[in-house]
């Protein structure tokens, strides 16, 4: 009795392991934890935010869709924005060596600051493990966490799937909105959106 | 129109070595194909598949995409990442283009991304519906400006085109041009089609996926469906990179899939492309799918459903982009 009480207990455990693998970072959930090594050369964890709002950005310097936030100014505004105000921004960076956007800690560096962006940091990773746990489909793929640590937007960066640096002055930006809703206590609205974009260029594609 | 009279010197400029173009230009030969232009990594043609426009006639052109090898250009929904091709016409008073028929895309895999789209070459065929009154025009002059996105699984890279084509008016009835038959041929066999009439359709949906189930009777004993896969219409229902679990039995078939993490609220219905293959035939079937979502998932045989090539796919469920590729004139 007890012995298969064990069982069904493994086996419940194994279900919802591969459950919540499946589900890792989905809106209304926990976000997954990872630790990132930064172009800085310092390491992020994420469970060392609890408490404050964090967003994720999926990066790729040479995708149209991300160059359209960057040459725009647009991305590099969000930061600013939004790092201002006590919210932790990690860029993080899941191309492969050999791929579209895949750079050496020295070029991100290089590209921060000739960009003027202003993250919490850039987080190197090459082998797409922080990529995959957050199943992060494109480039720019954005994710806000509330400070409960629970993801509150999991989709694109806003409502013009376009690479056109026209389309960003009138777009609505969904991780601005979502910020402004959840730090005035409101629903989020809109919590999820296709991630549109290039697709991220991980290691295992061919 | 300034705009066109550059595009038509652009277009000699870089074609002038193309001897028999020259000539035919000289001569006023208006029923020339425009060449194929270069985007990234391949070529763009705009080509029409009759010799001239009859007054009061609908006719179609096609967009052509000649693509190296290792690229693709995106399908109208086109999975996790991407964009579909964009069309804006400049067309004379009396012509107005349709949307984009959307030949049946191809899955395209690579690590945990899926999209859906085309490979090599694929042909963009849009309706062109001419006025009665055109007829007085001796030519008339269709410009497409084309924004595209091609990629690899390396890179993307954004494209634009200017293509223009100009085409006799007479009010004869319309000759097929054979240069171009065979591209329009092939493409409308590569087109979702209704499923036959006794196919019986249902979806069921459970808390993280859908299951599609076919009742599908078989056309001959010999002939039991093998695989299927589907294509849905619209961004983020479904997991695009999740297998598609395929189970059938003496009645037909069920295809399970899961809902995409973007996906928070329920859906109506579930539209798409279901591609079917069956034992020994070389030829893969699409089928256009439009089906309520229910909790219970009770059948309803596709009569019920008027699907209709022409009604729902592709011009009413294109809600999103392509609806602004219709020129309003």
């Amino acid at each position: 009795m007890k012995r298969s009480t064990l069982l069904y207990a493994s086996a419940v455990a194994l279900v919802l392991g591969a459950v919540l693998q499946l589900s890792a970072a989905k809106v209304g959930e926990a976000a997954p934890d990872f630790t990132g090594a930064a172009s800085n050369g310092k390491t992020f964890h994420l469970s060392d935010y609890h408490g404050k709002y964090v967003v994720l950005e999926w990066h790729n310097n040479g995708c149209p869709f991300v160059r359209k936030q960057y040459n725009s100014g647009n991305m590099q505004r969000l930061q600013k924005q939004w790092t201002s105000q006590g919210i932790v921004w990690f860029t993080i960076l899941s191309s492969a060596p050999g791929k579209q956007g895949f750079v050496s800690a020295s070029e991100e560096n290089d590209y921060l600051a000739k960009m003027q962006a202003a993250p919490t940091a850039a987080l190197l990773d090459p082998r797409g493990e922080i990529g995959h746990l957050y199943d992060a489909k494109t480039s720019p793929h954005m994710f806000v966490i509330n400070p409960q640590g629970v993801v509150i937007y999991d989709g694109a960066i806003d409502d013009k799937p376009t690479t056109d640096l026209n389309d960003v002055p009138g777009a609505i930006n969904y991780v601005s909105l979502a910020l402004e809703q959840a730090r005035a206590g409101k629903q989020v609205e809109t919590p999820a959106t296709r991630p549109y974009g290039c697709s991220v260029k991980y290691a295992d594609s061919h | 129109m300034a705009d066109g009279s550059r595009i038509q010197i652009k277009m000699r400029k870089c074609l002038s070595r193309d001897l028999t173009f020259g000539i035919a230009l000289l001569l006023g030969a208006s029923d020339v194909q425009a060449q194929s232009t270069p985007i990234p990594h391949g070529t763009l043609e705009l080509m029409a598949e009759n010799q001239w426009i009859a007054p009061g006639h609908k006719f179609d052109v096609g967009l052509r995409f000649q693509l190296e090898k290792g690229w693709h250009v995106y399908w109208v929904n086109p999975g996790d990442s991407g964009e579909p091709p964009r069309v804006e016409w400049r067309l004379p008073a009396g012509l107005a283009a349709g949307a984009i028929e959307w030949p049946t895309p191809r899955r395209l895999e690579s690590s945990s991304i899926v999209d859906y789209g085309y490979e090599d070459a694929v042909l963009l065929i849009m309706p062109i519906h001419a006025e009665a009154g055109l007829a007085a025009l001796h030519t008339a002059m269709l410009s497409a400006d084309v924004k595209l996105l091609i990629c690899s699984h390396e890179m993307c890279i954004p494209g634009k085109a200017q293509l223009s084509l100009t085409l006799p008016v007479k009010s004869q009835p319309p000759v097929p041009d054979a240069r171009n038959g065979d591209w329009f041929a092939a493409t409308r066999k590569s087109f979702p089609r209704p499923a036959p009439g006794n196919w019986k359709f249902s979806v069921a949906d459970t808390s993280d996926s859908f299951t599609l189930t076919v009742h599908a009777l078989r056309q001959s004993a010999n002939r039991q469906i093998t695989r299927a896969v589907f294509f849905p219409l619209t961004e983020s229902e479904i997991e695009n990179a999740a297998p598609q679990k395929f189970q059938s039995d003496a009645a037909g078939f069920r295809l399970t899939l899961r809902k995409s993490n973007q996906l928070l609220k329920p859906i109506e219905r579930l539209r798409g492309v279901l591609v079917v293959s069956a034992d020994k035939s070389d030829f893969d079937q699409s089928y256009l799918v439009d089906v309520p979502c229910s909790k219970s998932g009770a059948a309803r045989s596709s009569h019920d459903l008027q699907i209709q090539a022409a009604g729902i796919y592709p011009t009413r469920s294109l809600t999103l982009e392509s609806l602004k590729e219709v020129p309003r004139i």
